[in-house]
C-alpha cells in the first residue's frame, strides 16, 4: 500500500461478524485501500480474522444491490427494476397500512438473522407498528442463552479472560474461528497461553480439543446428560462452594435430588464418554479456582436447548464461578439507554403481546418476544391462528438456515407481499416483491456491539458511500416515519444514536472520538444486591419456569431422531448427521461471493471417517450425497479420523452466488434440506430444532446422475 | 556479515483461520490464482499421545542458497544482503523454471500476468519498519518475523528443518 499524503486513517469497528475488534481503515481519495487489525484497542489487539480482512471485496463487490429494486416478473423469476427510495418506502407503507386495517398489525412479521447491531431498531419499528412477531435466530441461538440465563440468574454470564481464569471448559464452541456472541476467541488463546488448564466438549475434533488438557468426545446432542454427570461428581465428591450455595441458591435439594438421576455409570452409557474421563474433568473444572465456561450455539440447537443451558450455569453457580474475576461474570455495560428502552416493548399494547405465534406453546421465547418460525410458515399456508400477509425480512437468509428449508422455500414463495433488505440478491431475496439495498459496516455511522454483553461499546463510522444504500437502521427510521412513528424517530439516526447515548453524556460525535466506551467493572454485585431474579438467588429450581407451567428442575431429553430414539430408522439412516461446524471464512450463509475467501473455501465439505468412506467407496474429495427423509444435498467428503464413525459432520450456510439463477443453487447443499421443524422435537420452552443432531445416509455421488 | 530476515510459522501453534492469506491478498493486491501464503489442513495426528489437529502453512522461506535463483534463465532473481528473496517482474519471462526449482514447492504463478510471483517478505512494510501484514493480523501469534536466529529461538528451527526437507 502506498501511504500517500491523501490517505487518512480512520478507527472503526469491525462487523465482518457481530462484531469485536477495533480497525484501523486506510481510505484514499474517498477510497477504502486497506484495512488492518487496531493494536490499540483492547480485544483483538491488531490481529484481525479473514472476514473482516476481505471486507474490501464486500463493499466493492460488483453485485451489490445499489438501489432499491421492484419486481416486475413472476415471483422467484429475476426480473427488477430499479426504483426510487422514496417510491419503494411509500409502497411498502402503503402494503403496511393495509395489512394492519384488514388483518391487524400482528399479519406484519418482522426478522432479521444473526446480530448486527440494528435489532433495537428493528424492534422499536415493530412495536410501535404494533406486530409481536419479530422473526430471529433467539429460538436456537444466543436468545436462547439470553432466556435461560435471566431466569437462573438473572444475565448471561461470560467468561472473564482478562483475569487470568485457571480453567476454561469450551463446550460446543470453535471460537477462535466464530463470531465473538460474547467474546472473541483471541482472549480464549491468551488465557491458554498464560497457562489456563482446558477442558473441551466436543464430538469432533478441533484445534482446541486436539490441545486440551481432556477432551470430552460425547454422542452428539447428549450434552445436557454429560453436564449432569459433572454435577454429580461435584455434588456427590463434595467439591461444591458450600458457603456460595448457603447463600445464593435456591433449590438446592430439590437440584440435588434431580442429579442422581444421573450416576456416572447411566451417564457414560448416554454419552459415550467413559465415566472416569468425566470425573476427570469435573473435578478439573470444580478445583481450579477461578474457572469459566465457554459455550457455543450448537448446544442449544436441539431439544434439550434451554436445559442445556441452565445445567452449565447451574455448573458455574455451584462451584462459586459466577460473577467472580477470571470466573463467568456479568459486564457491565457503560451507561447508555439498554436495548430493551429502545426498543420500545413498553409501546406493544398488550393486547397485541398476547397475539405472539406460538406464544402460548413457547412461553419462555414469548417472554423475550422471541417466535419459532414454523409458527410463521403454519399462518403462511393455513391462515391459523391468524394470516400472515407482509414480511419485512433483514440481512437473513431463511430459505438457508431454516430448519427444514423446502417448507421455508414455500412459504416464502407464498406469503403475499415479501421485502427483503440485504446487500446481495440471496435466494431469499430473490423471492421479494421489493428489495432495498442495504450498506455494509464501512457505509454508516453505529454503535457497534450495542447487544453484546463484554461491557463495551464502540463507534463504527461511515467512510464511504456506495450507490444508494441506507443501513438497516435508516430504513426503520425512515419507513416508521411514513407509518404514524414521526415522534418516536429523531430528524436522522445520529439523532437516535445520541438519544440512545444521551445518559453517558455523550453526543455520538463525542463518542465517535473516543472510539469505545467500557462500563465500570464491579464483580461478585450478588453481595450486594442478590442475583436479578424473584428469589434473588441463582434458582437452580426456577421459580419462573415453574409459574409457566415447566419443570423447575433441568432434565435430558434424548433427541427426537437418534439411534436410541429413532432404531427403527437405523436400517434406511445409519449415520449421526452433525451439522453447522465453523468455517473460519464464512459467516453462516455469507460471504460466498468474496474472491479471496471462497478460493480458501470452494466447496461445502462433510467429515467422514475413513473407516466409513472405505465401506461406501467414498475418496477424499468426492461429491457424496448426504440424505435425511426429508431431502438430500450434496457436499465434498474430508476423511478425517477427527469424528466417530458413526458421525457425519456436514457444513450449513451453502448457496452458490457464482449461479446466476434466481435460486443460485440454494437447494444443491444446503444442509437445511435435511433438517426437521417438526414441533414435537422441539424445545417445549424455546422452540429450538434439532439442526445439529439427525440420522443420515451417505452415497457417492455418481457422475452420470449429477 | 549483515544478519538476514527471515518469517516462520510456529505451526503448533497455528489455529487454521486463514487470516494470514487474507491479509497478504490484501497487501499485495492479489487476484484469485496466486497464494504466497497458504495454510493447509493436515490430517489429525497423535502427538504426545493424543489426537491433534494442526495446520501446515506453506510459504517462500528465503532459502539461504535458494533455487528458484539458481534455475532461473534470466537472472530475475535476487537474493538481498538481508536475506530477502525477490523477483523483478521487469525480467521474469514466465518461462516457470523456478516453479520446478523451488525446492518446497511455494513458487506461485500468475496466469493472467504469466509471471511468477512469491513472498517477498513485505519489503515495502519492512523497508517502513513494519512487521509482514500477515504477521501483524494472526491472532494465534504464530507468524514470526526477524532476524533469523531469533526467529528460530522462538519458533523453533527442528520444524523449520523439518519443512526444508520436504
Amino acid at each position: 500500500m502506498n501511504n500517500s499524503s491523501q490517505e487518512r486513517i480512520v478507527k472503526s469497528y469491525c462487523r465482518g461478524c457481530h462484531g469485536g475488534c477495533g480497525v484501523l481503515v486506510h481510505v484514499n481519495d474517498g477510497r477504502i485501500v486497506s484495512i488492518e487489525g487496531d493494536p490499540k484497542f483492547p480485544t483483538n489487539r491488531g490481529s484481525m480474522c479473514s472476514k473482516g480482512l476481505a471486507a474490501m471485496q464486500l463493499v466493492y463487490h460488483p453485485d451489490r444491490i445499489t438501489h432499491p429494486l421492484k419486481r416486475v416478473g413472476k415471483k422467484g423469476e429475476g426480473k427488477w427494476q430499479p426504483v426510487s427510495w422514496d417510491e419503494a418506502l411509500d409502497t411498502i407503507a402503503g402494503k403496511l397500512r393495509q395489512v394492519k386495517a384488514e388483518n391487524g398489525a400482528e399479519s406484519i412479521v418482522l426478522g432479521y438473522g444473526t446480530g448486527r447491531n440494528y435489532e433495537q431498531f428493528l424492534y422499536r419499528f415493530a412495536n410501535l407498528l404494533g406486530t409481536p412477531n419479530v422473526l430471529t435466530a433467539g429460538h436456537e441461538c444466543y436468545g436462547s442463552r439470553i432466556a435461560a440465563t435471566a431466569v437462573t440468574c438473572g444475565k448471561l454470564p461470560v467468561s472473564d479472560y482478562d483475569n487470568n481464569p485457571a480453567c476454561v471448559m469450551v463446550w460446543g464452541n470453535n471460537v477462535l474461528w466464530t463470531n465473538g456472541d460474547e467474546e472473541i476467541g483471541v482472549k480464549l488463546s491468551r488465557a491458554i497461553s498464560n497457562g489456563a488448564k482446558l477442558i473441551v466438549v466436543d464430538p469432533r475434533l478441533t484445534f482446541l480439543a486436539g490441545k486440551a488438557d481432556i477432551w470430552l468426545q460425547l454422542r452428539p446432542g447428549t450434552d445436557t446428560a454429560l453436564a449432569f454427570g459433572m454435577a454429580n461428581v461435584i455434588i456427590n465428591e463434595k467439591l461444591y462452594d458450600k458457603q456460595f450455595v448457603d447463600d445464593y441458591v435456591y433449590g438446592w435439594d430439590r437440584f440435588v435430588e434431580r442429579v442422581q438421576v444421573y450416576p456416572l455409570d447411566k451417564v457414560e452409557k448416554i454419552t459415550g464418554v467413559p465415566a472416569e474421563t468425566i470425573r476427570k474433568a469435573a473435578r478439573l473444572y470444580a478445583q481450579s479456582k477461578p474457572a469459566c465456561i465457554q459455550w457455543g450455539v450448537a448446544i442449544e440447537q436441539n431439544i434439550n436447548c434451554i436445559d442445556n443451558n441452565r445445567i452449565l450455569t447451574d455448573l458455574m453457580a455451584i462451584t462459586g464461578n459466577l460473577d467472580v474475576p477470571g470466573g463467568s461474570v456479568f459486564y457491565v455495560p457503560p451507561k447508555i439507554r439498554t436495548i430493551s428502552e429502545f426498543a420500545g416493548h413498553r409501546y406493544l399494547p398488550k393486547e397485541q403481546a398476547q397475539k405472539r405465534l406460538g406464544g402460548d406453546t413457547y412461553r419462555l421465547a414469548n417472554r423475550i418476544a422471541v417466535l419459532t418460525p414454523k409458527a410463521v410458515w403454519d399462518a403462511i399456508f393455513t391462515g391459523k391462528p391468524y394470516p400472515v400477509k407482509a414480511m419485512l425480512l433483514h440481512g437473513t437468509n431463511p430459505v438457508i438456515t431454516r430448519a427444514n428449508a423446502k417448507e421455508v422455500y414455500r412459504a416464502l414463495q407464498l406469503v403475499d407481499f415479501l421485502v427483503v433488505t440485504d446487500l446481495f440478491l440471496t435466494p431469499t431475496a430473490e423471492l421479494a416483491d421489493i428489495v432495498l439495498p442495504a450498506a455494509t459496516w464501512l457505509e454508516f455511522d453505529d454503535i457497534g456491539d450495542y447487544l453484546f454483553r463484554h461491557g463495551y461499546i464502540s463507534a463504527r463510522k461511515k467512510m464511504v458511500q456506495i450507490g444508494e444504500c441506507w443501513s438497516d437502521h435508516k430504513i426503520f427510521s425512515e419507513l416508521g416515519k411514513r407509518l404514524g412513528q414521526e415522534d418516536f424517530w429523531r430528524k436522522d439516526v445520529e439523532g437516535d444514536l445520541d438519544y440512545i447515548l444521551e445518559p453517558s453524556g455523550l453526543t455520538w460525535k463525542q463518542f465517535s472520538e473516543i472510539g469505545y466506551l467500557q462500563g465500570e467493572m464491579e464483580y461478585r454485585k450478588h453481595e450486594k444486591k442478590g442475583f436479578s431474579t424473584p428469589t434473588k438467588k441463582v434458582e437452580l429450581h426456577s421459580t419462573i419456569l415453574e409459574e409457566l407451567g415447566y419443570d423447575p428442575l433441568p432434565r435430558y431429553q434424548e433427541t427426537p431422531e437418534s439411534p436410541i430414539s429413532r432404531p427403527d430408522m437405523l436400517e434406511l439412516y445409519p449415520y449421526i448427521l452433525i451439522t453447522g461446524a465453523r468455517i473460519p471464512v464464512f459467516f453462516h450463509t455469507e460471504y460466498r461471493m468474496i474472491p479471496w475467501l471462497r478460493e480458501i473455501h470452494p466447496d461445502p465439505i462433510v467429515e467422514i471417517h475413513p473407516d466409513v468412506a472405505k465401506q461406501h467407496g467414498i475418496k477424499d474429495g468426492d461429491w457424496i450425497f448426504i440424505e435425511s427423509p426429508r431431502g438430500k444435498v450434496k457436499q465434498r467428503a474430508r476423511l478425517t479420523t477427527g469424528i466417530n464413525p458413526g458421525v457425519v459432520a456436514a457444513q450449513h450456510g451453502w448457496w452458490f452466488p457464482e449461479i446466476t439463477s434466481p435460486a443460485h443453487g440454494w437447494d444443491i447443499s444446503n444442509i437445511n434440506i435435511l433438517t426437521d421443524n417438526d414441533p414435537a422435537g422441539n424445545d417445549p420452552m424455546m422452540g429450538a430444532t434439532n439442526l445439529r443432531v439427525l440420522l443420515c445416509r451417505i452415497y457417492p455421488v455418481v457422475e452420470d446422475l449429477q | 556479515m549483515t544478519e538476514e530476515y527471515a518469517l516462520i510459522v510456529k505451526t503448533a501453534d497455528c489455529i487454521g483461520c486463514t487470516a494470514c492469506e487474507v491479509a497478504c491478498k490484501q497487501e499485495h493486491d492479489i487476484p484469485v490464482g496466486p497464494r504466497w501464503i497458504k495454510v493447509n489442513t493436515d490430517p489429525p495426528k497423535e502427538i504426545d499421545g493424543r489426537l491433534q489437529l494442526r495446520y501446515s502453512v506453506s510459504h517462500c522461506l528465503h532459502c539461504t542458497n535458494p533455487g528458484c535463483l539458481a534455475v532461473c534463465p534470466s537472472n530475475a532473481i535476487i537474493k538481498r544482503n538481508d536475506g530477502i528473496v525477490l523477483i523483478d517482474p521487469a525480467l521474469c519471462t514466465g518461462c516457470q523454471a523456478c516453479v520446478d526449482g523451488c525446492p518446497i514447492g511455494v513458487m506461485q504463478f500468475d496466469k493472467n500476468k504469466a509471471l511468477a510471483e512469491k513472498c517477498d517478505l513485505c519489503v515495502a512494510r519492512h523497508d517502513r519498519g513494519l512487521n509482514p501484514a500477515c504477521a501483524d493480523a494472526c491472532p494465534a501469534g504464530c507468524i514470526y518475523y526477524g532476524y533469523t536466529y531469533e526467529v528460530f529461538d522462538k519458533a523453533g528451527k527442528p520444524e523449520l528443518l523439518s519443512i526444508y526437507k520436504k
